[in-house]
């Protein structure tokens, strides 16, 4: 169903997120990009998660946000995420494949 | 980790508020770039610009909505947690009423009562006294080791050699007590005094109106001059501006008015200084300088000495009065702090009243937290749940804090109130004689330290409760289901047990010591019997009764027509009834010379004093109703001073020299009873009767027993002296009994407020360890239930928990023993006739603790016992 997006499911946000900055720091607008393009124009981050969830993932230290101009000079957070960001990251992915396969599983079946 | 750095972030914001601001400008700037950036990549992917632009925005939602939500996570929100946990709290300890009002009332009380007694202990300990840098004043007295004298009054050569000798004060200056009577319509007994001429200047004091005494008024003998004071300028005068320079009569001699002292001047009660209403000046002149000892001095140390010096250079004052001027044997000075003379004696009572309170508002505090714990044991499975559903630790101690301080304020409110009434009331209780009572009152020092008592005692509440309150960062549902079956925290409820014992024994065996020495006091044989005595203090008018014939006139006529008015027993006139200030004391010798010297107090009596008072004669006579005014002077001696003199052998008919007015003859013809002449607590110290009609005075004491209520003779006795001389006033009306209760005021006031301390120590004790074994019954509801599925029997739970109760009591009574008789060591001085470690006591007042504790436990105990073991099981989870 292209052209259709699917709002980000719940409790996948964090692995998003910390999946789109393994790459390089970005600003909050530029996540929400990187999301879209890595899931091929499917997954439309519901812009007003993103930012609780961006204030979330610093609070536990799994990212930092840095003040920092845009190139026409507006100011703007730029996101990078922390070793420990990237630790959870990995915790994510693992629970994640799980639970896909398991409902791959349960789809499968019957 | 991540609660810390919640916090961090948070304290970055509370410490920096513009940076906070700036964050929520930086956050307000990076929606809108977010929603610029989403607009021109819609445009890029071919929407019109405008359309684009709404897309982005509705796509995105309220921005403010989402900022509202970043936000939350800020510094802003802690106050919005606050407002909604107190909302919460207050809705809480509205649903449970009992559990408010038991923990406020207690809280209220504990506040209250501490902040009452620290008003009076500071009024009257601890407030700076009232004059020009209180702490360089200093009293001086005279010492004399040998007849155990620490504090006695001083004579004018002394005072004047020492004002002339020593090099420790900026000055000093003598005050003496001189009663006088004020002339007027309504002739009145007032309290006046003289002091000289620098006195008030060395208080740092000066009259509002007019001016003071000056040295000039000494040197050109000025003597008929007289400062008021407010209280009298105002009740007397009017509080008229034209008072200074008009003439007053005292004593029937005109006094000039040069001045009156301002309203808060208080002076100093110290030595035998009563209040004072008006001052004289006092001149040294060769007259006084015979008198003996009777002036109290005061000074004003210079900068540079302190009372350790200033004691060194006065000792050695005293040395060179002795050696140079060959006088003054055996005596010396001692510089004392003027503030702890004027509360010396009431500080250490004081202390320790502040000492209890304290204790009982730690009670009071232990109780409140013994109750909020396990308000908040029963609120478990709530805390648990907020747990699962994401509170965070922080968050659920949050919201016990601040339980705890709604509660808290709530309690220092109603107890600021108590306060302001308990003050009142113990101003009213303080005995008469109280220093410094005037200068007790709830002021901002005051309510200060209360409201910091009470956030000293809301922070432990907290502590103690917030411990409870965290259910950990377990997992929430374990937490739920562990929270209904938790019998963790016994410990701690023990220790309150312990706690609660301890302190009612301390306080309850210091209430103890108290009453008993009270009751001590009271059941003291004074030697005299002073029920249906009244009595009173006249003084004729010097100029209309100069001669010694007409004062003996005067007080026959008026004792006989007292006499004759129905329900009169017996009338007297001495110079100072038993338990009146200041009367003479000086050395009895016996004759011819011997060493035989003792100190004795000197009375005037007449022959019905000793019926009158009921002392009862040992040998010979006592004075006939026709005592001789010339001749030979007789003497009656007590016991005391007949046993000192000659070990007991002294016999009818020996000489003594009494050392009076350069010495008196006279011949013993009886002796009495012993009898308690100033206060219930020193021995007597022997005593010498002379004839008041050998030695008459304008001034006498009329001693009057009848049959009935004493008071009722009043009036009667005013109407005869009144139809002598209506010039003649009846000062310091009192009934004997009241003069000897007021002597014992003190211990009285002491006794009465540790023993109501005690009294709600034992409540509140009873009610805590209640409450502990009642929670730890309903806590452990299932596990009774298990035992008594596993066979227990109802009595042998009773017996556990009985024995539990009991073991925990004797704990908390032991240790509450030890520490009562380290206490009760500082009280030695305080109790009368019984020593501070009385065993008995210490022990009847534990056995009294556990047996209230047991009391305590033994309801909870039965409910526990009759506990159905298939219900309990049943039930909870």
């Amino acid at each position: 169903m292209p052209g259709d997006s699917l709002d980000v499911l719940h409790g996948t946000l964090d692995l998003l997120v910390l999946k789109a900055l393994a790459v390089g720091p970005l600003h909050g607008w530029a996540i929400s990009k990187r999301i879209r393009e890595l899931s091929r124009e499917v997954l439309e981050v519901n812009q007003g998660s993103l930012y609780p969830a961006l204030y979330r993932l610093e609070n536990r230290g799994w990212i930092t946000g840095e003040e920092a101009l845009s190139n026409e000079g507006r100011r703007l957070r730029i996101y990078r995420s922390t070793a420990a960001g990237r630790k959870q990251l990995a915790r994510e992915i693992q629970v994640w494949k799980a639970y896909a396969g398991a409902m791959q599983h349960v789809i499968a079946a019957g | 980790m991540s609660a810390l750095s919640n916090v961090w972030v948070r304290l970055r914001q509370l410490v920096a508020p513009p940076a906070g601001n700036d964050a929520e400008g930086l956050l307000d700037a990076e929606m809108r770039y977010h929603v610029d950036c989403e607009t021109k990549d819609r445009i890029a992917r071919g929407m019109s610009p405008a359309e684009a632009r709404r897309t982005a925005l509705r796509d995105f939602g309220g921005v403010d909505r989402y900022k509202e939500e970043v936000r939350d996570l800020s510094a802003a929100r802690w106050i919005d947690e606050m407002a909604d946990d107190t909302r919460f709290t207050l809705r809480v300890l509205r649903r449970n009423p009992g559990y408010t009002a038991a923990a406020a009332i207690t809280f209220a009380l504990g506040i209250g009562l501490t902040t009452a007694v620290f008003s009076v202990v500071y009024g009257v300990v601890l407030r700076p006294l009232p004059y020009a840098d209180p702490e360089r004043l200093v009293a001086v007295w005279e010492t004399h080791r040998a007849r155990g004298r620490d504090a006695n009054v001083v004579s004018v050569p002394n005072f004047e050699s020492w004002r002339a000798a020593n090099r420790s004060f900026d000055d000093l200056a003598a005050i003496v007590p001189a009663p006088a009577t004020l002339g007027g319509e309504m002739p009145e007994r007032v309290q006046g005094a003289e002091v000289t001429a620098r006195f008030f200047a060395v208080l740092g004091a000066r009259p509002v109106l007019g001016r003071g005494f000056s040295d000039a008024d000494a040197t050109e003998g000025r003597s008929n001059i007289v400062l008021l004071s407010d209280g009298l300028w105002r009740r007397r005068f009017g509080g008229s501006d034209s008072i200074v320079g008009r003439t007053i009569s005292l004593d029937g001699r005109p006094f000039t008015v040069i001045g009156v002292m301002p309203r808060d001047f208080v002076p100093p009660k110290i030595g035998w200084l009563s209040d004072q209403d008006l001052w004289l000046p006092f001149v040294p002149n060769e007259q006084n300088r015979g008198w003996g000892r009777f002036l109290v001095v005061i000074g004003r140390l210079k900068d540079d000495a302190s009372i350790a010096t200033a004691q060194r250079d006065m000792a050695s004052v005293a040395e060179r009065i002795v050696s140079d001027e060959g006088r003054n044997t055996g005596w010396s000075a001692r510089v004392v702090s003027l503030a702890g003379e004027m509360t010396g004696e009431v500080r250490r009572p004081l202390l320790i009243m502040l000492g209890a309170v304290g204790l009982l508002l730690l009670l009071a505090i232990t109780n409140v937290g013994s109750l909020t714990v396990d308000h908040i044991r029963r609120r478990h499975p709530e805390l648990a749940l907020r747990r699962a559903l994401g509170a965070s630790a922080g968050r659920v101690v949050r919201q016990v804090m601040t339980h705890c301080l709604v509660l808290g304020v709530i309690g220092a409110v109603i107890g600021i109130g108590t306060a302001v009434i308990g003050t009142a009331a113990l101003v009213a209780m303080l005995p008469p004689e109280m220093p410094r009572g005037g200068a007790v009152r709830v002021d901002g020092t005051v309510l200060a330290t209360s409201v910091s008592v009470a956030l000293f005692a809301i922070l432990m509440l907290g502590v103690i409760a917030a411990r409870r309150g965290i259910v950990g960062e377990r997992d929430g549902t374990l937490a739920i289901r562990e929270a209904a079956g938790r019998t963790t925290g016994r410990a701690g409820a023990g220790g309150l047990v312990i706690g609660e014992v301890a302190i009612g024994v301390v306080l309850a065996s210091i209430a103890g010591l108290m009453v008993q020495s009270f009751i001590n006091l009271r059941d003291v044989n004074l030697g005299f019997d002073p029920s249906g005595v009244i009595t009173a203090r006249i003084q004729l008018p010097a100029e209309s009764y100069e001669s010694p014939a007409s004062q003996r006139a005067f007080f026959d006529r008026l004792g006989r027509q007292v006499g004759a008015l129905p329900g009169v027993e017996a009338v007297s006139f001495a110079t100072t009834r038993p338990f009146a200030c200041c009367a003479p004391a000086t050395s009895v010798t016996l004759q011819p010379l011997k060493s035989d010297s003792a100190t004795a107090d000197v009375r005037y009596v007449d022959s019905a004093f000793f019926a009158a008072l009921r002392v009862p004669s040992r040998a010979g006579r006592i004075f006939a109703s026709a005592e001789s005014p010339d001749g030979d002077v007789n003497a009656v001696v007590d016991e005391t001073l007949a046993r000192k003199l000659t070990a007991g052998r002294l016999s009818i008919g020996n000489r003594v020299t009494i050392g009076l007015s350069g010495g008196i003859d006279a011949t013993v013809i009886g002796i009495v009873g012993d009898v308690h002449q100033a206060d219930v607590r020193s021995v007597p110290r022997g005593a010498v009767y002379l004839s008041a009609a050998r030695f008459p005075s304008t001034v006498r004491d009329i001693i009057v027993r009848g049959r009935g209520r004493p008071e009722d003779l009043v009036p009667g006795m005013r109407r005869e002296l009144e139809s002598l001389d209506p010039a003649v006033a009846l000062a310091q009306v009192t009934t004997l009994h009241d003069a000897v209760g007021a002597s014992i005021a003190r211990d009285r006031f002491t006794a009465t407020i540790l023993g109501l301390f005690a009294m709600v120590a034992i409540i509140l004790a009873m009610v805590g360890i209640y409450g502990v074994f009642a929670a730890d019954v309903s806590a452990r509801r299932k596990e009774i239930g298990l035992r008594m599925a596993l066979g227990a029997s109802p009595g042998a739970i009773l017996g556990l928990l009985v024995a539990r109760g009991a073991t925990l009591a004797v704990a908390g009574a032991v240790i509450g023993v030890i520490a009562g008789v380290l206490l009760s060591r500082s009280m030695s001085a305080l109790v009368f006739g019984l020593q501070t470690s009385d065993p008995g006591s210490f022990a009847s007042v534990a056995a009294l603790l556990v047996g209230v504790a047991m009391a305590a436990t033994l309801v909870p105990a039965i409910r526990a016992a009759k506990v159905d073991p298939m219900e309990a099981l049943r039930s909870g989870a």
